[in-house]
């Protein structure tokens, strides 16, 4: 089959293009040496092996990446990189069982645990891979537009697959998407009494007896231009109901007013 | 008297007023003991008496029964005079076995503790918001997802310190914030209160 042989052949660019990618992130990002601490490897060799396990991961990775690039067609680069993804998927089960807070420290400098897209993109990996070893050719000639296309899309899926890669273009889509057209911009304006409530604290009326409350906010209710607002208190003469008055549509805290009713048993409770 | 007229009541006390200070000596005199009383008789290190933290895992005739994470075991009263903040201030009967808890109040000599004020399923936490839907937002709290649910009419956002507002519209995703929310027990799902972000 044309169409199988065609995409065979162009896996092997795809799976060494991200292999490559993801050596830089090993050996030559500045960050390198932090991400690998925070990785689930830290937790497999211990803190003072992880830079130089990660390095000789990256170098793993980037002799297989150019190899597989690299003109002579060789089955065996294709299955030594599905043997990677193999362990890379071990690597994940490991990390997902017993470092659930460590980062992957696979594609990018983000901290990302390892979730479902992680082992997606490692088995996404293995099957491009296992394509791999059946190409006949280094580059598929015969139609360069769709190849090229496919290998775009590829990389596009791995892309989807990296929580590492979100903030370059799935968080900027998103800020995009609520720039346009904001989904809670739609609330009717209301005073919250959260807002009320740090007005509250800032009048003197509060000052003046907020050594005695004794309780959180207990109730509140509107009147007029007014937001009433009762807390419980305890006064040297008994159990009383502090009651507040504050501006409900203005910043006024001069113009609070309070009230201590004293707690009449059985009357008021 | 039921709420309506409670409310009505407490209306008129303090709006038939014009007073705006109260002095100590209009509700009373200053007794000694108020004076004396030790807010502060914890010793450093020592678990504070005073305080509960812990899940409902049994309500039995208006006690409450707490198992704190350490799993010590507490009952706590309600009374007309206790706050109860479950989402909004809220009354005794919201309280559901299950759910988070933090009380503060007075210990009593049975053991008990006599609370002032109870918060149930409050948390506080700092996140990046990852993605906004209608009615929801997607958080990430150190690698963790939450999600938080708007509340119209509850849910209010301070930007940059100024005094909280219902309006939502200038939260933008990728933002840090801090939320304080009545968590949803047992998901990984808050209703949110109150959100602090930077506009």
């Amino acid at each position: 089959m044309a169409i199988v042989e065609w995409f065979a052949s162009t896996q092997q660019a795809v799976v060494g293009g991200v292999l490559l990618w993801a050596s830089w992130f090993k050996l030559v990002h500045r960050n390198a040496s932090a991400n690998a601490r925070r990785s689930v490897l830290a937790r497999i060799v211990g803190t003072e092996r992880v830079g130089a396990a990660y390095r000789a991961v990256g170098v793993v990775e980037a002799l297989l990446g150019l190899m597989l690039l690299a003109p002579p067609v060789l089955a065996v680069e294709a299955y030594a990189a599905a043997a990677l993804s193999v362990g890379m998927l071990g690597y994940l089960a490991y990390g997902k069982r017993k470092a659930p807070d460590s980062s992957c420290g696979c594609l990018g400098e983000k901290h990302a645990p390892v979730r479902v897209r992680g082992f997606l993109r490692a088995g996404l990996l293995l099957v491009l891979s296992v394509f791999a070893a059946t190409a006949t050719e280094w580059w598929p000639v015969n139609s360069p537009f769709a190849t090229v296309g496919l290998v775009i899309v590829e990389l596009a899926l791995v892309v989807a697959l990296s929580p590492e890669l979100d903030r370059r273009w799935l968080l900027p889509l998103r800020r995009w998407r609520v720039r346009r057209s904001h989904p809670l911009a739609t609330h009717a304006v209301a005073v919250p009494v959260e807002s009320t409530v740090r007005q509250l604290w800032t009048s003197a009326a509060y000052r003046s007896v907020v050594e005695q409350l004794s309780s959180d906010l207990l109730d509140h209710w509107d009147e007029g231009e007014w937001r009433l607002l009762t807390y419980a208190a305890r006064t040297p003469s008994g159990q009383a109901t502090a009651v507040f008055a504050v501006p409900r549509l203005a910043y006024e805290p001069d113009r609070v007013r309070v009230a201590l009713v004293p707690e009449e048993k059985g009357v008021l409770v | 008297m039921d709420i309506l007229g409670r409310r009505r009541f407490l209306s008129s006390a303090v709006l038939g007023t014009t007073a705006t200070m109260v002095t100590a000596t209009t509700i009373g005199s200053v007794a000694p003991e108020a004076v004396a009383d030790p807010k502060l008789d914890v010793e450093a290190g020592a678990p504070d008496p005073n305080f509960v933290e812990g899940r409902i895992t049994g309500i039995a005739g208006g006690l409450l029964i707490v198992t704190g994470s350490d799993r010590t075991l507490n009952q706590i009263h309600l009374t007309k005079a206790t706050s109860v903040w479950k989402l909004h201030p809220t009354t005794a009967d919201a309280a559901k076995v299950g759910d988070g808890l933090y009380a503060r109040g007075v210990r009593m000599p049975d053991g008990t503790l006599a609370a002032d004020a109870v918060w149930l399923n409050i948390v506080n936490i700092q996140v990046h918001i990852t993605s906004i839907g209608r009615n929801v937002m997607h958080l990430d709290h150190h690698g963790d997802r939450i999600v938080g649910h708007v509340v119209t009419g509850t849910t209010a956002a301070v930007y940059n310190n100024t005094p909280a507002v219902s309006d939502l519209s200038l939260l933008e995703v990728g933002r840090h914030a801090q939320v304080i929310g009545a968590w949803r027990p047992d998901t990984n799902e808050v209703d949110v209160a109150t959100v602090y972000s930077a506009a």
